[in-house]
Parts: C-alpha cells; sequence; structure tokens
C-alpha cells in the first residue's frame, strides 16, 4: 500500500510492480502529481548541492545518472542541458572553488567557468555574471510525463490507483500496520510506504507518536512566453546571502520551450497554501532578472506556488518506522527530489526487502509509454496519424498543438485524467500562452462526452471545483 | 418630467454630458448629439439580443434579436420571456419566431442559421477526405 | 435583411467544397471578418483560387458568440448582430467562389509561403502563391499581469465566458467580479446580469472605462451595474472554486492605496485585460510590421485584421481585410515583391500606428492610430526629423478609440520624402477637455 501519487510514490509503484504482488496507491488528489511534483520545474539536479555524506546527496547523484535511461524507456521527453550555478558578485568568487570541492566530494563532475568560455556556455547570460560552477550532468525533464509514464506502466502491471481518497487513519495493532483508513473505506495492508509529501509527518502520526515533522517551505515559480530570452542551461545563483535552506531555484527552460523562473524559498504555516503571492513573484524575478537581463522583455503567462517538504535535518528521510514493522516512510523529499526519485525508489524497495518483502518477480512486467503526443511526432508521423485517425485532425488547443486525440488517449489512460487540470497535466492543453482561454471549454466538453456527463458536471481538479453553473437553459 | 435629465452621449469619443431640459438641451456639440439626448431622455429605447434553446442541432442555443427596439426598462422583462421559447433546428437568420412580443410590437428573430443535425460541428471537409 | 430567410449565407458555403491539394492563388488563414473581407476582395480582383482555411467548423470567427447588436453600420449601413454579420459576409465570400476549409488549423508556416495544414482530410503541407494571415487577437490573462493568489475554478477571460453563454449556453458562475472595462468585458456584464449570474461590480484600473461610452451606459448604466474606476482586483482566493477577490483602489501608477483593500465574496471573475493580435504563425519569421498593403516583411504573406492592429469595429477590419486581399490577388498575378522605403512610427502622444512601413509601391495610404491624447481639436502630425510632411486635424478623440487617417496620393508623396517618418498627437484646448494621457 502506498500512499500519495506523487513522482515518489509513482516510482516507487512503478518498482513494485515488477514483483507479483497486489499492489495499491491512495491518493488524495483527482490525478497524479498534484503536490510537490505538480509545482517543480522540471530540473534534474546533478548533485552540487546536498551536503556531502548526506542521503540527499547519495541519492540525488544516483538518481540523476538513472535519468537518461529511464526517460527513454518511459518515453519521457528528457535532455542533459547542463546547470551554471552562477555568482554575481567578484567579493563571493571563492564559492566556486568550494562548491567544486562539495561538487566532487559529492562525485559530480564540476567545473569553474569564468570570462569568455561561461559566456560560451550560456549567452543569454547578463554582464553582472561574474563566474560560474558548471555541471554538465544537470538535466531537465517533464514532472508530469514521468509521473504519468510510471503510474501508467505500474497500473498495466497491475497496480491499482484509489484517486480522491484521502487517508484519515491507520488500523494498527501488535507493533503493525494493518490496514488504512480512508474517506472511501478501509483498506489492509501488509506494508504500507508513506510517500504523502507535505503531509508524510500527519500520516505517520496516525500510527504513533511522532517521529519526523514537516515544514512547508513555499516557492512560486513565473512561466514565460516561447519566444523569450534563449536560455540554453539551467541556471541558479551562488551567494552568501541566499536563503541556507534551499538552492534558492533559477532561471530553466522546460523541455516544450518555456521558460521558467524560480522558485524562491519561505517558510508557511498552512500546508494546503498554494497562493501566489505578489511579493514572492516580485523576488524571484528581481533576483533573477540580474542574471538574464533579457527576462524584463519576455511575456509571463503563469505563475504558480508550491510545498516543498522540508524536514529539520532538510535530508530525505527512507526509512521504517520506529513504532511499526511494516511502515516505510519515504519523507522530507523536496529539491532535489525529482532528480533522486528513480535512487529513492530504488532504496525503498531495498528497505521494504529488509523488512520482510518478498515476492517473485513478474515475468510479463511491460513497460507502458504513454502515447505520443501529435506534437511529439516529426512530419512524417504526423501526416500517417492524421491520415488514420480524425481526431488527430482536430486540434483543440492551438498554444500547444493538442488534438482531440491527444486529449481522449488521457481521459482513456489505465488511470485516467477525469478533469480539466489532469489534461492539462497529460497532454498541456491549457498550458500554453492564452492558459486555457480557448482549450478550456473543449476539453471540458471532451471530458462530458467521454464521461457521460453533462458538462456543469466537469471539474476543474476535482470536488468543489466547478467549473460551470449550469445550463442557461433548461 | 424633472427639470432636466442628465444623457452622457454614445454617439463619439467625445462622450458629451447633455442636460436635456423641457425645451432645448445643453452641452451637445452637434445636432446628432442633442437628438440623441433627447431621444434617451424621454424614450430610451435597445435592441435586446439573447439566446434560445434549440433542439435537433449541433448547439444549445441559437443568438436571437428583437426587430426593433424595445423600451429600455424592459430589456430584462424581454430577456426572461424570449428564454421560455423552445425552438427545433433547421433554423434559419431572420426566422421570426416569436411575433409581437410582450405586445409591444415587435418580434423575435433569429440570428444565426442552424441546420439540423449535429454535422455542424464537424469539419465541413472536402469529399477527398469523406 | 430582407428577402430569402437566411440569405445566400450558410447553404452556399456548406456548398464549397473542394480538394485539400492543388494550385492555390490566395489562401487566408482564419475566417474571421478580416479573412472573409480578404477572401472574397481578392477574387474580386480577380485571383484564381481562393480558399480560407479555419479550425472552426463554421466561419466567422468570433463574430458568432458576439450576440449583440451594432456590427456594419459602416459597411452595411445597418446594425447588425455578430452572428449576422458573420453569415453576411461568410455569403458573400462563398457567392464569389470562395472555397473554405473549415475545421482546418493551420499548424506553420514557412516562406516560399508554405502551409502545414491539419484538418480535412490530413496533414498536407499547401504552396499558395500569397498567404493571408487573418487569425485575430487572443486575450491577455491574468496568468499575464501575474495576478496574485490561487488558481481556483471559475476565472474566465471575457470572450471565453461569452462563448460559454452565447454559443454553448452554459452560465458560467452565479456571482461575478469583472476585472478590467474592455468592451467584451461590459458586453460579458450585462450578458451574466440578463442570464441571472450577479455581477457584484467592474473594476478599472484606470480612471476613464476602456471601453466605448456606449457599452459603458447600456451595458452597465442601464443595468445598474456599478463601475469602480481607479481600482482593481489585487488578489484571487479560494482553493477549489472562487470564494472571493480582494479589490483596492489604485493611485496613477497602480499602487494600491494604504487601508483600501476590501474583500469581495463571489464564485467568478471575468477578467477583460486587453486584446494581444495572434502572430504565432509567423513567430521566428517575421515581425507584426505592415506596408501600407498589409505587406509583412516576409514575401507574399500579408497580415491583416486585429491580427495587424486591433481595431474598435468590425467595420475597420473588413475594411483591412479587403486591403490585404487585393494586393494579394495582384501579387498571386505575378506583381514583383515590393522593397519598404520608409519606415513609420509612433511618436509623442501616439501609443500606436500602422502600417510601420511604407512600400516602393505606396500610392495612398490609411494609418490607424492608438493616441494617448483625447479632447476635441486634436491635431495629428506625421513629421519628419526636423519638419511636418503632413498634418490632420480631429474632431473629438480619446485614448480608447482608434483614429483612422487617410493619406491620398499627394500627402502620401509628401510623406515618402523621409525614410523615416513619426506620427505625433498634440493634445486640444484645455478648455475642451484636451490632454496627454502617460503610461
Amino acid at each position: 500500500m502506498i500512499i500519495g501519487a506523487g513522482v515518489v510514490g509513482c516510482a516507487i509503484a512503478r518498482e513494485l510492480s515488477r514483483y507479483q504482488a497486489k499492489v495499491c496507491v491512495l491518493e488524495r488528489e483527482s490525478d497524479l502529481g498534484c503536490g510537490q511534483t505538480g509545482a517543480n520545474n522540471g530540473v534534474v539536479h546533478p548533485g552540487i548541492d546536498p551536503p556531502p555524506g548526506t542521503l540527499k546527496a547519495r541519492l540525488n547523484v544516483a538518481g540523476n545518472a538513472a535519468f537518461p535511461r529511464l526517460c527513454r524507456e518511459l518515453g519521457v521527453p528528457f535532455r542533459r542541458t547542463g546547470l551554471l550555478a552562477v555568482v554575481t558578485d567578484p567579493e563571493e568568487a571563492m564559492l566556486l572553488p568550494l562548491s567544486k570541492l562539495r561538487a566532487e566530494a559529492n562525485g559530480v563532475k564540476a567545473e569553474v567557468v569564468e570570462g569568455e568560455d561561461l559566456r560560451r556556455l550560456e549567452p543569454a547570460l547578463g554582464p553582472g555574471a561574474y563566474g560560474a560552477l558548471w555541471a554538465p550532468d544537470a538535466g531537465i525533464t517533464c514532472p508530469f510525463r514521468l509521473t504519468q509514464a510510471l503510474a501508467r506502466t505500474a497500473a498495466r502491471n497491475g497496480v491499482v490507483f484509489e484517486l480522491e481518497t484521502e487517508v484519515a487513519g491507520m488500523l494498527v495493532g501488535r507493533g503493525r500496520v494493518r490496514g488504512v483508513r480512508t474517506t472511501r473505506g478501509d483498506y489492509l495492508a501488509r506494508w504500507v510506504v508513506n510517500c504523502a509529501g507535505v503531509d508524510a509527518d500527519l500520516v505517520a502520526g496516525m500510527a504513533g507518536p511522532p517521529e519526523f515533522t514537516i515544514h512547508p517551505r513555499k516557492g512560486e515559480i513565473v512561466v514565460f512566453d516561447r519566444g523569450g530570452p534563449a536560455v540554453g542551461r539551467v541556471l541558479g545563483v551562488l551567494s552568501l546571502k541566499g536563503d541556507p535552506h534551499s538552492k534558492g531555484g533559477g532561471i530553466n527552460p522546460a523541455v516544450d520551450g518555456n521558460l521558467l523562473v524560480g522558485p524562491g524559498a519561505r517558510e508557511v504555516a498552512d500546508r494546503r497554501d498554494t497562493a501566489v503571492s505578489a511579493d514572492g513573484i516580485r523576488k524571484v524575478l528581481d533576483k533573477f532578472t540580474r542574471l538574464v537581463p533579457a527576462l524584463a522583455r519576455a511575456t509571463p503567462i503563469a505563475a504558480f506556488a508550491g510545498l516543498r517538504a522540508a524536514t529539520y535535518r532538510e535530508d530525505f528521510i527512507v526509512r521504517p518506522s520506529a513504532h511499526m514493522d511494516n511502515l516505510l516512510h519515504v519523507a522530507g523529499i523536496q529539491s532535489p527530489g525529482l532528480a533522486a526519485s528513480p535512487a529513492i525508489a530504488a532504496m525503498a524497495l531495498g528497505q521494504l526487502a529488509d523488512m520482510g518483502f518478498s515476492a517473485p518477480s513478474r515475468p510479463d512486467a511491460v513497460v507502458a509509454p504513454p502515447p505520443r503526443l501529435f506534437r511529439e511526432l516529426d512530419p512524417a508521423e504526423q501526416t500517417q496519424a492524421a491520415a488514420a485517425d480524425p481526431g488527430h485532425r482536430r486540434v483543440v488547443c492551438r498554444c500547444e498543438t493538442v488534438t482531440e486525440s491527444d486529449v481522449v488517449a488521457a481521459l482513456r489512460d489505465p488511470v485516467p485524467a477525469t478533469t480539466l487540470e489532469a489534461v492539462k497535466r497529460r497532454t498541456r492543453a491549457g498550458m500554453g500562452r492564452c492558459q486555457g482561454a480557448f482549450c478550456g471549454p473543449r476539453v471540458a466538453t471532451l471530458i462530458a462526452r467521454e464521461r457521460g456527463i453533462p458538462l456543469w458536471e466537469v471539474t476543474r481538479a476535482g470536488p468543489g471545483s466547478w467549473l460551470y453553473a449550469g445550463p442557461t437553459r433548461r | 418630467m424633472a427639470e432636466s435629465i442628465a444623457v452622457e452621449c454614445v454617439l463619439c469619443p467625445g462622450g458629451c454630458r447633455v442636460r436635456v431640459l423641457a425645451d432645448r438641451t445643453e452641452g451637445a456639440r452637434c445636432r446628432r448629439g442633442e437628438a440623441h439626448a433627447r431621444q434617451e431622455a424621454t424614450d430610451p429605447r435597445r435592441t435586446v439580443t439573447t439566446t434560445v434553446a434549440v433542439e435537433g442541432s449541433a448547439l444549445p442555443v441559437v443568438p436571437v434579436r428583437t426587430s426593433a427596439p424595445v423600451p429600455r426598462d424592459l430589456q430584462a422583462a424581454c430577456v426572461r420571456e424570449i428564454s421560455r421559447l423552445r425552438l427545433r433546428a433547421p433554423l434559419y437568420r431572420g426566422q421570426v419566431v416569436l411575433v409581437d412580443l410582450l405586445g409591444l410590437g415587435v418580434d423575435v428573430v433569429v440570428t444565426r442559421s442552424l441546420p439540423a443535425g449535429r454535422e455542424t460541428l464537424l469539419p465541413m471537409s472536402n469529399p477527398a477526405s469523406r | 435583411m430582407g428577402g430569402h430567410p437566411g440569405g445566400p449565407g450558410i447553404v452556399a458555403v456548406r456548398g464549397a467544397h473542394a480538394t485539400m491539394s492543388g494550385e492555390v492563388d490566395v489562401c487566408v488563414v482564419g475566417s474571421g471578418p478580416a479573412g472573409l473581407a480578404a477572401a472574397a476582395a481578392a477574387r474580386r480582383a480577380g485571383a484564381g483560387r481562393v480558399v480560407v482555411v479555419d479550425r472552426e467548423t463554421s466561419p466567422g470567427g468570433i463574430l458568432p458568440q458576439c450576440i449583440h447588436d451594432g456590427f456594419g453600420l459602416e459597411e452595411f449601413g445597418e446594425a447588425f448582430t455578430g452572428p449576422e454579420y458573420a453569415e453576411r459576409a461568410a455569403g458573400d465570400a462563398a457567392c464569389v467562389g470562395v472555397e473554405f476549409w473549415q475545421g482546418t488549423t493551420a499548424l506553420a508556416l514557412g516562406p516560399g509561403p508554405e502551409l502545414v495544414l491539419v484538418g480535412g482530410s490530413g496533414r498536407q503541407v499547401l504552396r499558395p502563391r500569397t498567404v493571408v494571415v487573418a487569425t485575430g487577437c487572443r486575450e491577455r490573462t491574468r496568468g499575464n499581469i501575474l495576478l496574485p493568489g490561487t488558481r481556483p475554478a471559475g476565472v474566465f477571460t471575457a470572450g471565453t465566458a461569452q462563448r460559454l453563454i452565447n454559443v454553448m449556453g452554459v452560465l458560467p458562475g452565479r456571482r461575478a467580479v469583472v476585472m478590467g472595462s474592455g468592451d467584451v468585458g461590459l458586453i460579458v456584464a450585462r450578458r451574466l446580469h440578463l442570464e441571472g449570474c450577479e455581477v457584484e461590480g467592474v473594476y478599472e484600473i484606470l480612471t476613464r472605462p476602456g471601453g466605448l461610452v456606449r457599452n459603458v451606459v447600456q451595458c452597465l448604466h442601464d443595468h445598474g451595474i456599478p463601475l469602480h474606476l481607479g481600482h482593481t482586483v489585487v488578489e484571487v482566493h479560494g482553493d477549489r472554486r472562487l470564494e472571493g477577490v480582494t479589490v483596492a483602489a489604485v493611485d496613477a501608477d497602480g499602487r494600491v492605496r494604504q487601508g483600501t483593500r476590501r474583500r469581495v465574496p463571489c464564485d467568478t471573475l471575468i477578467t477583460s485585460l486587453g486584446l494581444i493580435p495572434e502572430l504565432e504563425i509567423l513567430r521566428g519569421l517575421t515581425d507584426g510590421t505592415v506596408d501600407e498593403s498589409m505587406r509583412t516583411g516576409l514575401e507574399r504573406v500579408f497580415l491583416c485584421g486585429n491580427a495587424a492592429f486591433v481595431h474598435d469595429t468590425v467595420d475597420c477590419v473588413t475594411a483591412c481585410g479587403r486591403l490585404a486581399g487585393r494586393a494579394a490577388a495582384r501579387h498571386a498575378a505575378g506583381l514583383r515583391w515590393p522593397r519598404r522605403v520608409a519606415r513609420v512610427e509612433a511618436g509623442e502622444g501616439v501609443r500606436q500606428v500602422v502600417p510601420g512601413a511604407l512600400s516602393e509601391l505606396a500610392e495612398a495610404a490609411r494609418f490607424h492610430l492608438r493616441l494617448d491624447v483625447e479632447g476635441f481639436d486634436v491635431e495629428v502630425q506625421a513629421r519628419a526629423r526636423d519638419r511636418p510632411l503632413a498634418r490632420w486635424r480631429l474632431r473629438a478623440v480619446s485614448p480608447t478609440q482608434a483614429v483612422a487617417l487617410t493619406a491620398g496620393p499627394a500627402r502620401l508623396e509628401r510623406l515618402r520624402q523621409d525614410r523615416t517618418l513619426a506620427f505625433v498627437a498634440r493634445p486640444g484646448k484645455e478648455e475642451a477637455g484636451g490632454r496627454i494621457h502617460r503610461r
């Protein structure tokens, strides 16, 4: 039993689906990856930041190394862009060799670049960039597509995904978790993996005295339209003045061509507080426009905020519960959790084995990459797809070139999208410059048709998020 | 009638603020504005446009209008009355679907042609694709 | 409207099927009023095969959802509703032999010109002699202005709300706040009100309405909807569905005035924040600058309608399309593509001017300007660096309404004396309400 269908929960589900075991994933939201995964900038960090010797450092480096193969196998976009951690103040130049030492201690390739070399690596950098640590192993991926591909593969191998199912308590007895009480009934389980993200401490608390606490740390990310400054690398800032609790975000290209700026970082009290604040936006834009001055003329198309699940020790927790023999915590997975996710999943499986889990491997295990989107096809393939399928001739989202068949495929997925947001995460319909002004009603119409419900019962992101009040004429 | 009625002229970007008195108007910069202001002050009228439920078509509603302007303060009543209609496709632009709306002497007219059946929402593609 | 109900419109359009291939003289992208006018004009000017591609299933662009009246006073001499205007214009184009490829999306444009289309029978590459881009405009969104707060359901652009209500028969919510007072926002406020959705108010950040006086009077005053000038929405609240917005008074620089924040409960926020020409298809090829005949910087490619300049009325859009269509027909017939001989810029008091260039073929031109001045008796000049080349006097102007200036052969001859000319506007006499707006 896995609690939480973020990228970590889905990666573990996928690993478990290689075995002949009954696996179920419980998710509170109506789609995969609605928490930290959904508010992620898609950077696959190289591992230059975590303090050497930490679990975070080890899993980050191992996870990063696993990414190219994983993404190829799952049909998920991944590009090694490399990362430049930039120093803007000459007085802080001594950070460069120090960071290089830390990177090397973590086993990460890194070198200090300055002047012409720096400009050659990233022509978009402004005059303020003094020097940088260059880590060629950094990359970018699409966190949604990765999570979806992992879940889809797991589901094809028999894993059950229970969405809109919130954990309300643990059924415990004699030092073991017997099952999980949810808003949709009780589930019995022999092993439970807690991947509940920002709420992982609350879930842990349902099984016994507190073992750790999570402090939500909020950050805003601003999305810029394609056609803005051509930034080819992941850019970060190295500074003594930064927040010591976070790498403090940066500027990075997304695999789909947008530019993402942020996130910043500040502690918040409310675990649901994903409101974007004017102050937060201003801070990230001020900070990073100094790095790439052309940003000042770029067009923002959206801003969102996410919560990172930080613990006091600032390290990942992948260990059995102190109180329950069959409960595994996978918690405190903040950045670079995406990069680390493949290694976290492998480690979680090792831990489960230590806790007594064993099952024969599944000989017929399949890999089920999501169907390729029309946009991702080359011209000849597009011609073929459009000839074969009328649904590929109807473009639903023009900004991102998403066809009706792309949307329908997401709605018929083994872990089906059921809401506007879910379709958006899987197809990008509505993520473009018009932010769904054009495609929103069209996608909603397709959802209604596929699910056999009236248009006004379609939601944005699950119960309570109704889109329309009703028909104007009954 | 009150001694004077203030009217904001809508005929040009000037947006004159006109005072209409029983025997004259003040503040208009042109003749058309004077006439418009007097009409607005004495008998303001609007063309009402809304939609009507339609069956047997790709769209659930069809747009309609009044054949002539109706008294300004009866717009909401007109929309309420029109919204009670139920139509069936096909419908043609210009087709009268309600005669003498609320006894006002104006009709309700369809403003968009809607063929019967669902095919209008499919691409009107070429025969080669059929 | 007289005659046979339905006029020549939809029947003729549906009869105009043809094979999506072969030689095409003029391919128009977009079947809104600009595209329809361009296509009809191209045929009338002698173009052989003229095709309109459009992603929608029926022609008209945004017009079918604009069910209010007031369209076409100049073109047809009567006040049509949007759907009526669309059918008239489509019928007109069909009557002169324009082909309609509805349900067809133009994915990409390339030099040649070359168009990648998907729809009809599949995906294909078309190589027409000329291309007219008439893709209209899109709405600025809350994302573009980075409006803070949560991201619940219930935030719609005015155009989306209009489509929902008028075409899809769906009510977006039950209590709405409208942010921005552009024309579409005002018109949608009235529709919401008449359909039973309470409109709490319209909030406009500037000290004057963004839309026409006519719409302020007829959409808001008529229905008792409050207009709050110098106010804006500063935050969005609600986790799943919108629960409210915070509104506040702002100063001239857009900063919130202390102590004026107020939370307004509502389940719907309609944004009317302005229109942006939709030029995506030109990205990486050329910018949106056109010459006097709507030629772009890309050979044999034209741009017209709201994609070139956000016009105030459909009549202006139609005229603009016609201009492009006529020129496209001439170039399809072999007319050499001209050089640009002068650049046209916006100077003091002028926010925007189109066309932004004059070609060597220019004999006359019609300039569309947005001004930063308002008042009566305003003078606009076209200036070379040191001297005025031409002057126009305007009776009444406002920043919310575009002005059109015509330069006949004599004036144009003078304008072409310099390689760069700038339009400037001076506010009229102060007693006549003249003043200049600073952005």
